[in-house]
């Protein structure tokens, strides 16, 4: 900082800066990361991602200097970290491999408060700051004096994030972070990540060699082919509509259609106007509300305006109990939800529309496939042309 | 005798008093030889060898040589296992637990009367021997117990920022403990045993007593070195196994 602090104004915006960073391991001819140069902008997850063995792993075990980079320069905040204790640099920085490694001997407090013991907190800052986290990745503060062999594979995770956060690092990196939890924990945990991480605002690296977690996780993701030479380095958006070259297409491989649907939430289409009434107010509200809509059905609310059944006409016409008649207002997504998702939960429950409700469960509007079909038609026009014009072109002759 | 033991799980009695039954047994051991001792005619060199004052002396000699060789063994030993396990000892390693080999496949009567020899007779020629033959196990226990520490669990640590030195003391021998306890309770063990050869250079010890017995037909003094050599060493075994169970870092079984 104090060498360029001129510089530091226009680098305020890249947390971290490569330049012409190299690694050639011993014994070994060619590189394992040849002169690689980028800039990792303040608070945005960067995700690197690449085939087995193209040097993303290396990359970032570079920026921490648990591999010592060859030649190039690292910068931090615009203060250049290629020299200098490694050890001061690491308290700087959060690191989470997919290992986790917590100390098996050590109680969960003890693990969480690595670094803020080494940084010489006082004990009741580091007992505040250990509950504080505890909080933060979800998970009941009894958990203190247990030790890790009693926690499983997900709450391990979880307590690796709050290590590595434990001293309010700015940046972040995770090697692989949800690669050896089972699918459905992993696709909670991510969830659960990228809600953290909306409060929290980190730069984060995060190394994954999955392309489907990073254009979930990344706000802008580096495909890495041999020797860790970028292909692309753009935002999901446009490395699944506008891949840079074969070698981009090939690793994002079928379905980026598909995969576009879960980078857009529910909250970002317009949902459907629908006619909804509450369970109390009687069946006579539900007709009335029925007949001005045109609809079929009604969805009635309880008082928590929390979606309870679906009616139609023909239920309300026989009389029956609001309570017991329709069906249970099932496929219900919150806002935050992802496209992708809300499509499979109508498919899934064999339902044509989704109920979106906010955090609490209550009521904000539906979605049905017309309106999930019109988001993605207006999402993408350049696709959209490029097809238009291919049938047309075989339409012709 | 397994419903027993179960029986007093259940009685609620603490868990430690299963420690209790060695050294009970040892004791009875001691008191059944002395009683049998009473029993017997002693003539006048027997007499001289069975009485309190000598056996005590030769207990007293025999505990410190083993005890003066334990210790130097313990530092010795597990130093040099931390410092060949770094990673700039990777070319010598080989060789040099070869020569902690060569320290325990020589008999120990021969490495003591080698020593002997170069060094002349008496307590430090007896020590080195001692030391020599009871390395390895140490050595070879702090070198394993070392390694086999997670290392993923060493890279979270070192990416935390902790220092090589934070590393070894916080981590590493933590973690290696259970498994150098184990090396160096077998360590204790030979140490006991070994050290009544120190008698042959001049060292005194229990040996003393069974080397009498041996070459003045005086078969109660042999049957008391040897009986009582044997109680020893069953009770820091079981000394040893008392530790290994308090040492071991919570959280690791």
């Amino acid at each position: 900082m104090t060498e360029n602090g001129s510089v530091s104004n226009s680098a305020s915006e890249s947390m971290i800066r490569l330049e012409n960073l190299t690694k050639t391991f011993p014994a070994q001819d060619e590189p394992a990361v040849e002169e690689l140069s980028m800039e990792i902008p303040e608070g945005e997850i960067v995700v690197l991602v690449g085939p087995s063995g193209c040097g993303k792993t290396t990359t970032m075990k570079m920026i921490n200097r648990i591999i010592e980079p060859t030649s190039g320069r690292i910068f931090l905040e615009g203060e250049d970290v290629t020299k200098g204790n490694p050890d001061k640099l690491r308290r700087r920085i959060g690191y989470v491999i997919q290992q986790i490694g917590l100390f098996p001997h050590k109680t969960i407090a003890d693990n969480i408060a690595t670094v803020p013991k080494m940084l010489g907190w006082d004990k009741e800052r580091i007992s505040k700051r250990v509950e504080e986290l505890l909080e933060t990745v979800g998970m009941d503060v009894s958990y203190r004096e247990r030790f890790p062999k009693e926690l499983s594979g997900g709450q391990r995770q979880r307590i690796g994030v709050a290590r590595a956060m434990a001293a309010d690092p700015p940046v972040l990196l995770m090697d692989e972070p949800f690669g050896a939890i089972d699918p459905i924990t992993r696709d909670r945990l991510q969830n659960e990540f990228l809600r953290l991480q909306q409060e929290i605002k980190k730069t984060i690296i995060f190394v994954t060699h999955d392309i489907d977690e990073a254009i979930k996780m990344g706000d802008r993701i580096a495909i890495l082919r041999q020797k860790s030479v970028i292909a692309q380095y753009d935002t999901p958006e446009r490395i699944l509509t506008d891949p840079a070259d074969d070698f981009v297409e090939d690793f994002v491989g079928s379905g980026a259609s598909i995969k576009r649907l879960s980078l857009s939430q529910v909250r970002d289409i317009e949902t459907t106007d629908w006619p909804v009434t509450n369970l109390s107010d009687g069946p006579d509200a539900a007709r009335a509300k029925l007949q001005d809509s045109g609809r079929e059905h009604v969805l009635l609310l309880d008082k928590r305006r929390h979606p309870k059944r679906w009616v139609s006409r023909d239920d309300l016409e026989a009389g029956k109990d609001l309570e017991k008649a329709g069906w249970p207002a099932v496929a219900v997504v919150e806002d935050s939800s992802s496209l992708y998702y809300t499509l499979d939960t109508m498919i899934t429950s064999y339902k044509g529309a989704a109920i979106v409700v906010d955090d609490d469960g209550a009521y904000l509007g539906v979605v049905d496939f017309d309106t999930v079909l019109e988001a993605i038609n207006t999402m993408r026009p350049p696709e959209g042309e490029r097809l238009q014009d291919a049938e047309e072109e075989e339409v012709t002759p | 005798m397994a419903a027993g033991a179960v029986g007093k799980k259940e009685g609620g009695l603490p868990r430690w008093t299963g420690y209790l039954i060695k050294p009970i047994f040892l004791g009875l051991a001691c008191l059944a030889l002395y009683l049998w001792v009473g029993t017997l005619e002693l003539d006048s060199i027997e007499q001289r060898t069975l009485n309190a004052e000598n056996i005590t002396a030769r207990f007293i000699e025999h505990l410190q040589i083993a005890g003066y060789a334990s210790a130097a063994v313990v530092v010795l030993a597990v130093t040099a296992g931390v410092l060949l396990t770094r990673p700039f000892a990777r070319h010598v390693e080989p060789y040099l637990v070869n020569v902690a080999n060569i320290g325990q496949g020589v008999p120990s009567i021969g490495v003591l009367a080698l020593l002997a020899i170069f060094y002349g007779l008496g307590f430090y020629p007896t020590l080195a021997a001692l030391v020599a033959y009871s390395f390895l196990p140490v050595l070879r226990n702090t070198m394993v117990g070392l390694r086999q520490v997670d290392r993923f669990v060493i890279e979270s640590a070192r990416g935390m920022g902790m220092t090589k030195t934070a590393v070894l003391f916080r981590i590493e021998l933590p973690l290696a403990v259970p498994i150098m306890l184990a090396g160096i309770r077998t360590a204790l063990v030979i140490t006991i045993g070994t050290a009544t050869l120190a008698t042959f250079i001049g060292a005194g010890g229990l040996g003393a007593l069974i080397e009498t017995g041996i070459t003045l037909n005086r078969t109660p003094v042999l049957i008391v070195g040897a009986a009582l050599t044997a109680v020893l060493a069953l009770f820091i075994d079981w000394l040893a196994g008392v530790a290994e169970d308090v040492l071991r870092p919570k959280g690791l079984q």
